[in-house]
């Protein structure tokens, strides 16, 4: 079956606010929720990103993009098509942060 | 790999927790790089758990993330400063020392210490009530608005009074003494009764949100009751009260959120246990010689537990405890709940009689409670006009559409009692 790489990216003008406790609560049922759904189709849970540097044949330099204002967080998801993959995606509870969206891109192996 | 399932409410009692014992180590006076530490905690732990899953002991976790937080702060802020505080030091090292130990009784001890510290005599009371939601129930400032029907901008307003009477706290780390303890019992047990009464009596439509208060302000009261130095009569009054009260909290709204006549209500959905644990805290407070309001309070919902129905109730009993707490905490309100109690025992105008001569407070005359009462008594003694008048006017001062709801039903339907919100 095909894999994707999912990257969480944090939009421009996103809502910043912090959740509460509560909230957490339950995003953390959500999160659940969601994996225990669909258990098929995660491959690697992945994290977060730290720092990176952009490695040449000269040197490693960078990084040139902010990681971590880009990027959230990356796992790899299995599905039969892109589009199913985005629908495992969309419905990853509140993406975390309100705001913030998945890239979903297909890694070619063969 | 699955996520494991966290206890009800976990994040926010965790917050309370590490607040309480963070706190304890480092000093009340840090208050705002504790809460920051323990949100960044909670927030890194769902990241975290949700990706790995959750570490054995979850609570040592976030003991240890949020506390390395802080230390690293405080030392931080200390290098800054080139000064080299001595608590700051001591809070350090007895921190890390430890870091990992901790028992079920030192928690308890925590958030009662922390309990006295947002009773601190220096914060004002709508402050303290404020300051104890946020650090030791884990709400958050939109929440509290939401469940004290203030604006955010309030809430923040209280708290900041708060906060800056905290930082002016003696560095040092072990909390208000025995002796101060002992002194600031009342006002704890306040704040507590504040904190129930603000979900038992709030006419919020949402029930799940008024329960929660009340399951927090009975959480807490627990605690003190537990522990030597909270073990007063006064104290297992307020709880039995506290009790008694919950339990007919089951059979007070109807279906749609409408609240219901406490004679209409349907007295099988009262939680029998509840009742039983209230009777016997009610007991447990009949020792020394101290007659408290609290105790005029739970009496009064005993009597409406253990009546099987409404005429069947010890009206007699009711309208004594109502004048025993009219004389420990005087107030026109429970000169109206008298008459109520009255008017059940000896008939409407017995009722009146107990307001004669009585001159209502300007925020007693205004709302609907007031007029509801006397609308309803003057029906009843056959004063049409009157009771008309007063019934207009309880409908226009109803706060929500529930309430107005209840009166509307209440004030025109033609039975021999009166309203009462159980």
């Amino acid at each position: 079956m095909p894999k994707y790489l999912c990257m969480q990216r944090n939009l421009p003008g996103g809502e910043s606010r912090k959740p509460s406790p509560a909230e957490m609560q339950e995003m953390y049922s959500k999160f659940r929720a969601w994996q225990e759904k669909f258990q098929a189709n995660l491959v690697d849970m992945g994290g977060k990103l730290g720092a990176g540097k952009l490695v040449t044949e000269s040197a490693a330099d960078g990084p040139f993009v902010e990681v971590k204002e880009l990027v959230g967080g990356y796992m790899i998801l299995s599905a039969q098509s892109l589009d199913e993959a985005i629908t495992v995606a969309r419905a990853f509870p509140g993406l975390v942060h309100p705001g913030s969206g998945v890239e979903v891109i297909e890694i070619r192996t063969a | 790999m699955s996520t494991p399932q966290l206890v009800e409410h976990f994040f926010r009692h965790e917050y309370g927790r590490l607040v309480a014992t963070l706190c304890r180590r480092v000093g009340a006076q840090h208050i705002e790089v504790v809460e920051d530490a323990v949100q960044s905690a909670l927030m890194a732990a769902l990241e975290s758990w949700t990706v790995s899953g959750a570490p054995d002991n979850p609570s040592a976790w976030l003991f240890r993330v949020a506390h390395n937080d802080v230390v690293g702060h405080l030392r931080q802020r200390t290098r800054r400063r080139r000064l080299l505080e001595q608590y700051t030091k001591e809070a350090i090292d007895t921190g890390e020392k430890g870091s990992e130990l901790f028992l079920a009784q030192e928690v308890q001890d925590d958030l009662l210490r922390m309990l006295f510290v947002c009773c601190d005599e220096g914060i004002p009371e709508p402050s303290q009530l404020v300051l104890a939601l946020k650090t030791l129930c884990g709400f958050d400032i939109r929440e509290i608005a939401l469940r004290l029907f203030i604006s955010e901008a309030n809430v923040y307003k209280r708290l900041a009074r708060a906060r800056s009477q905290l930082r002016k706290f003696p560095p040092r780390t072990d909390g208000p003494s025995e002796a101060q303890i002992t002194s600031r019992l009342p006002a704890v047990r306040k704040i507590l009764y504040l904190l129930f009464t603000e979900g038992y009596l709030s006419s919020h439509a949402e029930t799940a949100i008024r329960r929660e208060l009340c399951n927090e302000a009975i959480r807490l009261t627990s605690i003190l009751a537990e522990h030597p130095l909270g073990q007063t009569p006064e104290t297992f009054a307020l709880l039995a009260l506290m009790h008694l009260h919950a339990a007919r909290m089951p059979a007070r709204q109807d279906g749609a959120g409408g609240l219901v006549l406490l004679e209409e209500q349907d007295r099988d959905l009262w939680d029998r246990e509840e009742i039983q644990v209230g009777l016997a805290l009610l007991a447990r407070s009949a020792h020394g010689d101290v007659f408290s309001r609290y105790h005029a309070e739970a009496g009064i919902a005993a009597e409406h537990c253990l009546a099987p129905s409404l005429q069947e109730t010890r009206w007699d009993k009711v309208v004594e405890f109502y004048s025993l707490l009219e004389r420990s905490a005087p107030s026109p309100m429970h000169k109206l709940n008298r008459a109520v109690a009255v008017a059940e025992w000896k008939g409407p105008a017995a009722g009146l009689e107990v307001l004669d001569g009585f001159e209502p407070p300007t925020w007693l005359v205004r709302s609907y409670i007031w007029s509801a009462v006397l609308a309803d008594l003057h029906r009843r003694c056959g004063n049409a006009e009157l009771a008309n008048r007063y019934r207009k006017l309880a409908c226009k001062a109803a706060p929500t559409s529930a309430v107005k709801q209840l009166l509307q039903h209440r004030l025109q339907i033609n039975k021999q009692t009166i309203p009462r919100y159980g």
